[in-house]
């Protein structure tokens, strides 16, 4: 079997020649091979490729120079696998004559080394009898009864398709190198030279001089769907360039989904697809469930819904009455078991509303750990929760910069109060809760300390480092030179703002700002964004509860 | 250097305050520390990298004041073919480095990934589309890229067609190193002198191209000549002299002034003691800009960069008679061109001229095709028996590059050079004895 990557391999000539063509796609979980063997900041997706060669028995493996990390991985893989066929093929990018003639020229020495290599033969008619039993098939499927949506921007792998198919949403297309199908052209008069000349024509992916002309096809596309989502590998930069600027005219949302194409980021992913998904104006209600809870309803009882978040840090509970009115909340420490910490602030809240489980008619769970909470009815992302929290406390905010344990979000609203728009950072700890209690441990305070002795600095001091790993041997550094404390932690606060800056831009910055989350009661680091942005920011009473009110609400909503 | 401090502090805050009125100002820096190189040259350094400081600033200050005089282009677009039709081509990783003269690198990158720009781009891109994207910076007539050595070119070259209106010739450079790759890539070379033709008027000489190539030839010559020198004789210079001549090498190759200070230099060098300490022969980029690497190799006759093999990524002598299909073979022969076991031989080859004591990689942040083979290089060098580390960190951005983890890297890597060589001492005097 012989793996290949790229769309513009051409597979039907090794297929003709009897060889069994595999795709690789990386299904992985870590990159301890990889990383022995490449730099860390190589595209995950190469990484991915190297650690599926090295599990698995290829008799070779077809690259084309379509990047930097994949000429990389060449290297590699040619030095750990001198007795397999490692083919690189020079692929142009250009599509013109020229670029034709080359490759042409290319893909018959690859042939001849093939031919060495495997003692197989390469038979004209035989590939002339492929190409013409294919056939291009189809690449549009819109649906009218659900919510459709394209995915653009790098290789998407299936978790991507399967998490849309799991929340009853259409993918109306795949524009990324996974999802075309592949144009085969059968010329009589240059069999070889009308197949690469198709090859070349493929939609083109952003290593070709002639990607200008996505913009026209992504146009055409987008105008069929609910949705878009871009979507980006790790480490690989090419694709954020057409992000950035298709994001100016783009008149359908779109989400900017990043992957490493590892199994450790599926939780991430979905959290990002399903809260984009429910932001969507056209987004279906899935209301099986409702019937029994109005045939069970006694019309003449108050009637209490429950909004349950389940954060890295804290889990937080409301109860709400029919008339949004919040009548008890409680909040606890998450534990190792984010279900235990459920089990257990729900007895908390219950009691202090002095309430029975049977007295609640539909409970709405939230946040990372929200799939784990078997008595909810229904879940829904913190990103939307937090938006519908955050109205329902003040009806005029339009920017909420939520900072919790181990990401920190900026969520736009319409002053309907809908998501329009949100940034995520879950991918590094820098600018988290969790940022600010390794820097108070390395400080020896506490986190609540942090924030009020920031308030007492004197000197500023400026953290520069972007890692927070880094940030925090900064740190040290600075306790041994002999600097203040109160500075210290006051240039931490800086740090945590400069980030959530760059989320809060990202987003478009809408007054009236609102800031949840635990940090939310920092009051060093409130001071800093607050100076960052130049506006004040709304916090309320309890910060940690938004996103539990939120999902309360839309308990409400579903009953009523 | 008070006063040198606060123009820079005030044109960072009004650049950032507002970007689009900035120019003026940030301009004008730039003209008056030429103007200051030329009265005031750096101290404590030798007179070839004072001239050669001087021209490099001479050259972008200029080149800037007069918007018609220049394009953009990446550092291995051939600017012999430019120059034949009296433009300067000033590549944007070196314009990146100048606006970081400011301190904007950081204004800048945060602008590019607020519009969305990948963080893990190449931060010299990031800067350069930060700064034209937020309008800090204006744009010339026409721009030229090859795929050469990164992904970025291309797509950075794309964007700021399509966000800012500069036209641009993409030249694709085969990795494939065969006749079918240099007649591909002669044929773009001869296109794009025509483009520059219609576009600029007159007409494309290629007998004055070749007498370009003439001069490119001897100043290559002359270079390997200077690196040997160097790996004999202290001369006293900075990081950033490096990368001036880095920018030579790409920029003003071809020019009759850039080949007479490159022989002016090996006439100075002459001139200096003989160097007894450690040589260090460089891969890749230099953070010019980072405290321990300053306090090592800047003028310390301990330690010496000998070379650095950005200088001398192109090798061989090129054939005038025939000046496209020359240009596009040397553009292919590029060290950062085809696979990483090319760029290894070709660092050897370099290694077994200069016998440097140690190698140093410096792996910039998002530069894949770099760092992606930094681990083989390794492996060439223990063959070699040639010491080398590995350093990672940023070229422009300093929130990338942490000083503690660098020192003790390097610290710890000059001890076991230092330490290497006291064992050697011991074993030839034990064979004495």
């Amino acid at each position: 079997m012989l793996g290949y990557i790229c769309k513009y391999a051409p597979v039907e000539i090794f297929e003709s020649m009897g060889a069994d063509m595999e795709r690789i796609e990386p299904d992985v979980t870590s990159f301890n091979q990889a990383e022995q063997r490449m730099h860390p900041n190589i595209c995950s997706f190469a990484k991915g490729v190297l650690e599926e060669v090295m599990d698995r028995d290829y008799e070779g493996v077809i690259l084309t120079t379509c990047c930097d990390s994949i000429r990389r991985l060449y290297d590699v893989l040619v030095e750990e696998f001198p007795q397999k066929f490692i083919y690189m093929l020079d692929t142009p990018r250009i599509t013109k004559d020229a670029g034709v003639t080359i490759y042409e020229q290319r893909i018959r020495d690859m042939i001849r080394a093939y031919e060495d290599f495997s003692k197989k033969v390469f038979d004209q008619s035989v590939f002339e009898a492929r190409l013409r039993a294919d056939h291009e098939s189809r690449q549009f499927n819109v649906k009218s009864d659900q919510v459709n949506i394209g995915i653009i921007g790098a290789r998407a792998n299936d978790s991507i398709k399967e998490i849309l198919k799991d929340n009853g949403a259409n993918v109306a297309f795949d524009l990324t190198c996974t999802g075309l199908e592949r144009r085969l052209v059968y010329d009589e008069k240059g069999v070889m030279t009308g197949y690469v000349r198709g090859l070349l024509g493929q939609f083109p992916c952003m290593r070709m001089e002639q990607a200008a002309n996505r913009d026209e096809l992504i146009r055409k596309s987008a105008g069929s769907v609910d949705g878009v989502i871009y979507h980006t590998v790790q480490f690989c930069d090419n694709y954020a360039y057409e992000y950035a600027w298709i994001k100016d005219w783009m008149d359908r949302p779109m989400l900017l989904l990043e992957t490493d194409y590892t199994r450790q980021s599926c939780g991430q992913i979905r959290t990002r697809i399903e809260a984009f998904l429910e932001s969507l104006p056209s987004a279906k209600d899935n209301s099986h469930k409702l019937k029994e809870v109005h045939e069970t309803m006694e019309k003449n009882k108050p009637v209490y819904v429950m909004g349950i978040d389940s954060g890295s840090t804290s889990t937080n509970a409301v109860i709400m009455d029919q008339n949004k009115n919040i009548r008890a909340f409680a909040v606890v420490r998450t534990g190792a078991k984010s279900g235990d910490s459920a089990h257990k602030v729900y007895g908390k809240v219950l009691n202090s509303a002095g309430l029975e489980p049977k007295d609640i008619s539909w409970i709405v769970s939230t946040g990372y750990g929200r799939v784990s909470i078997p008595f909810a009815d229904e879940n829904i992302t913190e990103i939307s929760c937090h938006g519908k929290g955050a109205h329902y406390f003040n009806p005029n905010i339009q920017t909420i910069l939520d900072i919790g344990g181990q990401d920190s979000k900026a969520i736009r609203l319409s002053p309907e109060g809908d998501v329009k728009d949100f940034v995520m950072n879950d991918k590094c700890a820098a600018g988290t809760g969790r940022f600010l209690e390794m820097i108070a441990r390395t400080l020896e305070v506490s986190l609540d300390e942090l924030g009020t002795i920031a308030l007492t600095s004197t000197e500023n001091i400026e953290i520069t480092s972007m890692c927070s790993v880094f940030a925090e041997s900064e740190v040290i550094s600075l306790i041994a030179n002999n600097r203040e404390k109160a500075d210290i932690a006051n240039g931490v606060c800086h740090a945590i703002a400069n980030k959530a800056y760059g989320l809060l831009r990202r987003v478009g910055m809408a007054p009236e700002f609102m800031m949840t989350g635990g940090v939310a009661k920092n009051p060093g680091v409130v001071r800093a964004v607050e100076e960052k942005i130049g506006h004040k920011l709304y916090i309320c009473q309890e910060p940690e509860i938004v996103g539990a009110a939120g999902a309360a609400l839309y308990a409400l909503e579903k009953i009523s | 250097m008070w006063i040198a401090d606060k123009y820079i502090n005030y044109v960072k805050e009004q650049t950032i305050a507002h970007p689009e009125e900035s120019w003026g100002k940030i301009l004008l820096g730039f003209r008056l520390n030429k103007f200051r190189m030329k009265v005031l040259p750096t101290k404590g350094i030798s007179k070839g990298n004072q001239r050669l400081e001087t021209m490099m600033m001479s050259f972008v200050a200029d080149s800037l004041a007069r918007p018609d005089s220049y394009v953009w282009g990446n550092i291995f677009a051939p600017c012999e073919i430019i120059q034949c039709f009296g433009l300067n081509t000033l590549s944007i990783e070196c314009l990146a480095c100048y606006f970081s003269g400011y301190h904007l690198e950081d204004f800048f990158i945060d602008h590019a990934q607020n519009a969305g720009i990948a963080p893990t781009l190449c931060s010299y891109h990031k800067t350069f589309v930060g700064a034209i994207d937020s309008g800090a910076v204006p744009v010339p007539e026409y721009a030229v890229t090859t795929s050469l050595s990164c992904d970025g070119n291309l797509n950075t070259f794309r964007y700021l067609e399509k966000k800012k209106g500069v036209p641009f010739t993409f030249l694709d450079v085969p990795y494939r190193d065969d006749p079918a790759s240099v007649e591909y890539l002669a044929e773009q070379l001869k296109d794009f002198g025509n483009a520059l033709a219609a576009r600029f008027g007159g007409r494309f000489d290629a007998a004055a191209l070749g007498q370009r190539l003439d001069i490119e030839n001897q100043t290559r010559k002359a270079l390997e000549e200077f690196f040997r020198l160097q790996s004999e004789r202290y001369y006293p210079g900075e990081l950033i002299h490096h990368l001036y001549l880095m920018m030579g090498m790409h920029l003003l190759i071809g020019t009759r002034e850039f080949l007479d200070l490159i022989r002016f230099m090996i006439e100075d060098i002459k001139t200096y003691p003989k160097f007894d300490g450690k040589k260090i022969l460089w891969v890749h980029l230099i953070p010019f800009y980072q405290e321990t690497l300053q306090s090592y190799f800047n003028t310390n006759k301990k330690y010496q960069i000998i070379a650095c093999d950005m200088s001398m990524d192109s090798m061989e002598a090129m054939d005038i008679t025939k000046p496209f299909h020359a240009l596009a073979r040397k553009i292919i022969h590029n060290l950062y061109n085809g696979s990483y076991s090319n760029k290894a031989q070709m660092v050897g080859r370099l290694a077994r001229k200069l016998q440097p004591d140690a190698l140093i990689q410096f792996c910039h942040w998002g530069c894949k095709q770099s760092s992606g083979g930094s681990l083989l290089l390794k492996e060439k060098m223990q063959e070699m028996n040639i010491p080398m580390l590995i350093l990672d960190g940023d070229g422009i951005d300093r929130r990338n590059s942490h000083d503690g983890q660098i020192r003790t890297r390097l610290e710890a890597f000059l001890e076991m050079l230092d330490e290497k060589e006291t064992a050697e001492e011991s074993e030839r005097e034990e064979q004495i004895c």
